[in-house]
């Protein structure tokens, strides 16, 4: 029994560090997959997702509603960001890397300006359940649980709706899409804004366990960026979950061991290493596989 | 004397804005004039424009690694922070040692040049893409700064240092050679020399056949690839550079202020040096020059009442930058005022025009 109990709960740190790795970044992954543009305001939008939640939840809204409003603000938002900023600097990585900064740094200001240095912070919901001598917390394996969906839910997006035809398209060969008569621009303004909706959704969920700050986003920042560097751009579900699970592996015995800081750096110099193996990341690693199967099949 | 010419050809060549007889003359006039200036100033101000001046080694750096290079790094502070903390770590260790200083100056440099060589070595020889080297120095950034904001406690000490947490490490020794320890006017001059001569020698860099590389490799890293110029080192060595231009920096930050702080690591420090190199251009060394210090007094004189709004004029600034002078503003100046018809006056004294 008590061999079980501990089992549960290495199997629970391990899969609550890799759903923390997975939403952290899934946003950000589904953005970079589509125009290789990486968005540095990403950990802001997460901000701004549990600024939102927090700010219906105590005007009594239930929870759950509290994390598709959040979705939706954000997700308009990022719309909006598209059309007017990011959408210039497609095809120049750099400039939409700093430019994005630019954005972070307004927002999380903005944030502190507008809205004070703290919001009241949201208590978990749900208890908790014992194994043995170990307790879990039910938010938590709530959260395990809906990154799962979220991926799947993802991966039907992507595979049997016409919008997922169209982005898979336009990932593969952009001008030939257009030839073909897919509306690109449209299908980067719905992808910039499903990745920015995504960040505050994650946002909305973390936000019981974190306080609700205007620089809350910097804290996502370090696992965002590691786990998008290691799971690459080739494609976006692998990726993420491929990235997200092998990181949690690496995380949670040093984070167990050492603290979550010396977790984070072993997160560092694991994606170092990882990038010297696969400059690619590892869902490029996965699609090589998968092509050269299909090829002998 | 035919070396003399040579490196002459190599200052005035083509990869920076400012080559003409006029740009030379206004150049050796301002130098000539910074360095008469402090016989109207007080100490203290003379002090204070050593300040503007001081962070132009880093972001130069930056211009080079990013404009010449192709490689954008959000950590150049990382190694302005590594180079301060460990000059107060050895100098403040070798108080009374009159080599004490020069010692840390020297070890600041060398750690910064190892630890990026290490950070290069993977991201580089990993061919990664473009968007991952920016990522990843910001997230080193980031950790170093969380790490030296948890050495408060009295265990985090070495030798008789104390790194301080968040509250810094104070006390550190200003810079000494010999028996002359220099601060003040003394400051103020071992400032501008800095500034000067690393202006003129990446001049000389860029303009050099290593710095017609670096452009290749800029314009099309395959092509210099199969040109047969290996990319990987190359890369490795611009960055390796930027990262002891910054480290340089930090010295004479450290060496100004005598403390530092792990917030000169953080996020807001990060964002800086991007600014200072996208506002002013990131592709002319002279107009990052030119930005760096203009921004720098900027910062300095809104600093007293407008602390408040400092990241949102920032993020402000480099949004507004990159929508609308993506290539720089004393560039879009540079380039723009001689198709006017006022080359023949203005058209190589873009830095007197801003």
């Amino acid at each position: 029994m008590d061999i079980f109990a501990t089992i549960i709960s290495i199997l629970y740190q391990f899969a609550t560090n890799g759903a923390y790795l997975l939403l952290s970044a899934l946003g950000l992954i589904v953005i970079l997959g589509m125009m290789n543009i990486i968005n540095l305001a990403h950990g802001e939008l997460m901000m701004m997702g549990a600024y939102t939640a927090s700010i219906a939840w105590h005007q009594g809204v239930p929870f759950w509603l509290c994390t598709i409003l959040a979705f939706v603000v954000v997700g308009v938002f990022g719309a909006l960001l598209e059309r007017t900023i990011v959408r210039r600097f497609y095809g120049r990585e750099l400039g939409a890397l700093v430019v994005t900064w630019g954005i972070s740094l307004i927002l999380s200001q903005g944030a502190l300006m507008v809205l004070g240095p703290f919001l009241p912070s949201i208590p978990i919901p749900g208890g908790s359940v014992g194994v043995g001598q170990y307790s879990f917390s039910v938010y938590w394996l709530m959260v395990i649980a809906l990154s799962c969906v979220l991926i799947a839910g993802l991966w039907a997006l992507y595979n049997y709706t016409t919008f997922g035809l169209q982005a898979r398209a336009a990932m593969q060969n952009a001008a030939m899409a257009r030839a073909l008569g897919v509306n690109t621009g449209r299908i980067y303004m719905l992808t910039f804004s499903l990745g920015a909706g995504l960040a505050g959704f994650s946002g909305a969920l973390f936000a019981p366990t974190v306080s609700i700050a205007p620089f809350m986003g910097q804290q996502f920042v370090a696992p965002a960026f590691i786990t998008v560097v290691v799971g690459g751009a080739t494609n976006v579900i692998t990726g993420a979950v491929g990235s997200s699970l092998l990181l949690s592996l690496i995380k949670t015995p040093i984070g167990f061991v050492f603290g979550a800081f010396v977790g984070t750096v072993a997160l560092l110099l694991a994606a170092l290493v990882i990038i010297r193996l696969m400059p690619d990341g590892i869902s490029a690693v996965i699609q090589r596989r998968i092509d050269r199967r299909n090829r002998f099949a | 004397m035919a070396r003399l010419s040579h490196l002459l050809n190599l200052l005035t060549g083509p990869e920076d804005i400012g080559r003409s007889r006029w740009f030379w003359t206004g150049f050796v006039a301002v130098c000539v004039l910074l360095f008469v200036y402090p016989l109207w100033l007080s100490e203290f101000e003379a002090t204070n424009i050593a300040y503007y001046l001081l962070n132009v080694p880093i972001a130069l750096g930056l211009g080079l690694l990013w404009g010449y290079c192709g490689v954008l790094s959000f950590g150049q502070v990382a190694y302005f922070g590594i180079a301060g903390y460990l000059y107060g770590i050895v100098a403040g260790n070798m108080i009374g040692d009159a080599v004490g200083p020069i010692v840390g100056s020297l070890c600041g440099l060398a750690v910064c040049a190892v630890v990026a060589a290490i950070f290069g070595y993977f991201v580089f020889y990993g061919r990664v893409q473009s968007w991952i080297v920016p990522i990843l120095t910001l997230v080193l950034t980031l950790l170093l700064e969380t790490f030296l904001g948890q050495t408060a406690g009295y265990q985090w000490r070495v030798g008789s240092v104390q790194l301080g947490g968040y509250n810094g490490m104070t006390g550190i020794p200003a810079f000494q050679l010999g028996d002359y320890v220099v601060a003040g006017y003394g400051f103020y001059y071992y400032v501008l020399i800095v500034v000067v001569v690393t202006y003129l020698s990446l001049r000389l860099l860029v303009n050099s056949r290593h710095g017609k590389v670096m452009l290749a490799i800029r314009e099309d890293a395959i092509r210099a690839e199969l040109l047969g110029y290996d990319i990987r080192a190359r890369q490795l060595v611009v960055f390796v550079v930027a990262a002891i231009l910054a480290g340089v920096s930090g010295l004479l930050y450290v060496q100004w202020g005598n403390y530092i702080t792990p917030s000169q690591v953080g996020l807001l420090q990060a964002s800086l040096p991007v600014i200072w190199v996208a506002v002013g251009g990131r592709e002319s060394l002279l107009a990052v020059l030119l930005s760096t210090w203009a921004l720098n007094w900027l910062n300095y004189t809104l600093s007293s009442e407008g602390y408040r709004y400092a990241l949102i004029i920032t993020g402000v600034l480099l949004v507004a930058v990159m929508v609308f002078f993506p290539s720089g503003i004393v560039v879009a100046l540079a380039r723009e005022l001689p198709k006017r018809g006022l080359r023949a006056l203005l058209g190589e004294r873009e830095g007197e025009a801003k």
